[in-house]
């Protein structure tokens, strides 16, 4: 499969959040870095571990962080995706609903080929304890903890497309939901196997490997 | 077989194997017979009934049941879901959290505090009283933004509202 798609990497650096409240200087919460994360969730770990740290906590102006977001453009063939698939989890049904509802509207706004959306099944974690600190065996209490899941199917997207949508996404993830996200590349098939073994011509008087199969 | 009730067994004896071994023991530890449904009520986050004297807020009016359907979270961040870590963690900072805001706006707290997570962002959303002038709001939230941060490695906004009367759902 002939890819002739140029790579193109914008890395964003991650200004202040946009819902917040207006500040008058924004702070840059560390340098610029390109996103490829395959599961990200709403915790801290991630972004602890990448180069985000408190170090790096300045104050900017707009105009600065302006200049210090580049794009670049490569000759190295961008990657190809079959199938981005994103699983999006909560413990709300209604927030995955108006979140569904955005990625499918940002989508389509972007032209991307959406899959099915659907809801896989939730999950549901019960505890059954005790209920007194002493006795009384045949009082319990139950605990549960519900996980609600929605699925978004992509289909047929470019790594830079699948970066900024992604990116995108991300970044306007409600509190309390947690992103899985698997990617299907599509890889060039490597020349020594395109052809089979036994038809290509042998440049030596060595035995071919498959004299013996064959005879 | 007597159900629901909570017998204090006796310190030498039960009444069982007494009967069973057929001495004639005097029941001189036994205790009474509690006969009572008060161990089968529940008392978790429940303010009961009482003259109607007592404001409450729509927060501790609604029992814990009612989570998910017409109560909120008060804590919101992902550790809690099927397959995702750091539960235990996020539960301490929480606690911590909580502590540290009822210290330092003594007082002015009218409601629960709620805590968000997007990403490395914490943001602690309160609702106060106006007990305090708001030059004083000012430098508390930048005092315990700046702690909170230093404390946890990660930027905490706080998001205050201010409300002249306590917000009373209904009296009870």
């Amino acid at each position: 499969m002939s890819s002739t798609g140029r790579g193109v990497t914008s890395p964003l650096c991650f200004s202040s959040d946009p819902n917040s409240a207006p500040c008058p200087a924004l702070n840059k919460y560390g340098g610029a870095r390109e996103v490829h994360s395959d599961r990200l969730c709403n915790g801290k770990d991630f972004l602890r571990n990448s180069t985000f740290g408190f170090e790096k906590f300045e104050r900017l102006s707009w105009s600065q962080i302006i200049t210090n977001t580049t794009i670049t453009v490569t000759d190295e063939p961008d990657t190809l995706f079959q199938k981005v698939s994103v699983l999006v989890k909560g413990h709300d049904r209604s927030v995955l609903d108006s979140y569904e509802f955005f990625a499918t509207m940002a989508a389509k706004e972007l032209g991307i080929t959406l899959g099915n959306v659907f809801e896989p099944p939730k999950d549901v974690l019960r505890l059954t304890l005790l209920k007194s600190i002493h006795i009384f065996k045949k009082h319990r209490v139950q605990y549960e903890m519900r996980t609600h899941y929605r699925c978004l199917e992509l289909f047929r997207l470019t790594g830079s497309t699948a970066q900024v949508y992604l990116e995108y996404i991300q970044r306007n993830l409600p509190e309390g939901v947690a992103m899985e996200v698997s990617k299907i590349a599509v890889a060039k098939v490597p020349e020594h196997i395109l052809q089979p073994m036994w038809e290509e011509p042998t440049a030596d008087n060595a035995p071919s490997p498959t004299a013996d199969l064959k005879g | 077989m007597i159900d629901r009730c909570g017998v204090s067994p006796s310190p030498f004896l039960s009444q069982r194997s007494l009967v069973k071994s057929g001495t004639v023991w005097n029941n001189l530890g036994a205790r009474g017979l509690h006969v009572t449904a008060v161990q089968c009520k529940n008392h978790a986050a429940r303010i009961r009934v009482g003259k109607g004297d007592r404001g409450v807020t729509y927060e501790q009016a609604l029992h814990p049941h009612h989570i998910g359907h017409r109560k909120g979270w008060l804590s919101q961040h992902p550790c809690n879901l099927k397959g995702e870590e750091g539960a235990a963690d996020r539960a301490l900072e929480d606690v911590f959290i909580r502590r540290f805001m009822f210290g330092t706006f003594h007082g002015c707290l009218a409601n629960e505090v709620v805590i968000k997570r997007r990403g490395n962002l914490l943001i602690v959303c309160a609702l106060m009283l106006q007990k305090l002038p708001p030059q004083k709001f000012y430098f508390l939230t930048g005092y315990t933004e700046s702690l909170l941060s230093h404390f946890y490695k990660c930027p905490v906004k706080l998001e205050i509202q201010t409300l002249q009367k306590q917000a009373v759902y209904k009296y009870l």
